[in-house]
């Protein structure tokens, strides 16, 4: 992460200094560093101290005077509540939430694959097979090469749906603009795809393709399984993942090769 | 035992006088949150009532380790989202709209005490206004956010665990929404940055 994405990461913080002493002096040695971050903090502290003249709405004492009288109305025509239980009958409450949630995610991720891997691979592999012959006049060659072929045209498909997803930038984009809901569709498809596709990808040569099926697979199931735009964490470990693999490297990499007609299926990455 | 324990160990036995207190101490922070949140007192009112008939119905499902505050404005947050959803079904009567958008336009409707300067209390009820539009372009995150941390001064770490959000969310929800109010009173912060405002 580069000084100015950190400085930013802390610039909340700053407007309502929240700020470690340490981070306070980090923060504020970068700003006289950098006068891009400078200008922006200065006009998010001019917009924090503009947003104070903003009052609540408050309906005035008659309204509160009365907010019990008109509470308890509704309370009496409601059934009696139920017992309170205790701790004792709440063994869950001794894990904090969010382990909760982790364990749900892994559990989700797992299935996703399971899936994707087993029950839900589609009959490409065979289509492909069969096409193969038919398409060319030197059978070796083109048999060799569909894999490949397929892999490249995985590779397309895939690399359209991640740079929905990498230039999304919440702040300043519209959430509709993702499209999210034919994103997860799309990613759902690759994923039924990759089981089939590392399959067919069995040469040693092939290795390569193979692993960046794979951890294409990985990141799909992640966009698959978004629950919204909205959701940063999520969207952020997706956006972290492509670059922590290198993806649209490998990507172009593939891309570069020499074209799959004119060789077999050795070397392709 | 606190006052709180106390409280909580009252409402634990569904006891109404334990219930009222509670009430009588959260129904401002619960009934400002809900009318920020879904814009008019009719249905910010129907909302906080709802967010306290849930405490006194459903108490046992309190988890007694965690801060009856951050609770309160867990309820109060999924409570507006609700209304939000249910709204977004069914449009709002033209009628209400009209009404909400002339109480917020007019200083005396609005609560807006008098100022000696009309020329400034002009200035400043337009500036209000185009906070108040300019609050309605943040997503409801970035708003409750905003809220608990600029109007109740809530710490990061406790808006976290009252929303259910990690502290790295919070901040990033807390930043963003800045950013946009910055972007949408983006002439009225040049005209401050002139010396316009005070």
């Amino acid at each position: 992460m580069n000084e100015c994405a950190k400085c930013q990461g802390l610039m909340a913080e700053a407007l309502y200094d929240d700020l470690s002493p340490k981070d306070r002096a980090a923060f504020e040695a970068h700003l006289t560093r950098c006068g891009a971050c400078a200008a922006e903090y200065a006009a998010m502290t001019e917009t924090r101290k503009m947003l104070d003249v903003r009052e609540r709405r408050n309906p005035g004492p008659e309204f509160w005077e009365g907010y019990w009288d008109r509470l308890e109305k509704r309370l009496d025509a409601e059934p009696a509540p139920r017992p309170a239980r205790g701790r004792a009958y709440r063994p869950f409450a001794l894990f904090p939430a969010w382990a909760f949630r982790a364990a749900a995610a892994a559990a989700l991720l797992v299935i996703g694959i399971f899936i994707g891997r087993t029950l839900l691979r589609p009959p490409a592999p065979r289509v492909a097979r069969a096409a193969s012959p038919a398409v060319s006049p030197v059978p070796g060659v083109e048999q060799a090469s569909a894999p490949v072929l397929r892999a490249r045209d995985y590779f397309e498909r895939s690399k359209l749906i991640l740079l929905g997803i990498v230039n999304y930038d919440p702040g300043a984009s519209d959430v509709y603009g993702l499209d999210l809901p034919r994103q997860k569709q799309l990613s759902r498809a690759l994923v039924n795809e990759a089981g089939s596709l590392q399959k067919d990808l069995k040469a040693p040569a092939q290795k390569r393709l193979r692993e960046l099926v794979a951890d294409l697979e990985t990141i799909l199931v992640q966009i698959a399984n978004l629950e919204s735009a909205n959701d940063l964490d999520a969207v952020e470990l997706v956006k972290r993942g492509v670059q922590e693999k290198g993806i649209f490297l490998k990507i172009n990499l593939t891309e570069m090769g020499p074209s799959p007609k004119a060789r077999t299926d050795k070397s392709p990455m | 035992m606190t006052d709180e324990q106390e409280l909580i160990a009252g409402l634990a036995r569904g006891d109404r006088a334990a219930f009222r207190e509670l009430v009588e101490t959260h129904k401002k922070k619960v009934y400002f949150l809900a009318r920020d949140m879904v814009g008019n007192p009719v249905d910010a009112e129907d909302v906080s009532q709802e967010v306290f008939l849930k405490v006194f119905r459903s108490f046992d499902t309190f988890n007694r380790e965690a801060k009856l505050g951050s609770w309160l404005y867990r309820i109060t947050y999924n409570a507006c989202i609700d209304h939000l959803r249910k709204r977004a079904a069914t449009p709002e009567p033209m009628e209400d709209a009209t009404l909400e958008a002339g109480f917020r336009d007019h200083p005396q409707l609005s609560g807006s005490p008098a100022s000696p300067d009309p020329a400034l209390a002009a200035e400043r009820a337009q500036l209000r206004e185009r906070i108040e539009r300019a609050l309605e372009s943040v997503s409801p995150q970035e708003k409750a956010v905003f809220l608990l941390r600029h109007h109740e001064d809530l710490a990061l770490g406790d808006i976290a665990e009252a929303l259910g959000l990690s502290v790295g969310s919070v901040k990033s929800y807390l930043f963003r929404a800045v950013r946009k109010l910055r972007k949408e009173l983006l002439p009225a912060v040049a005209g401050a940055a002139n010396g316009g405002l005070s």
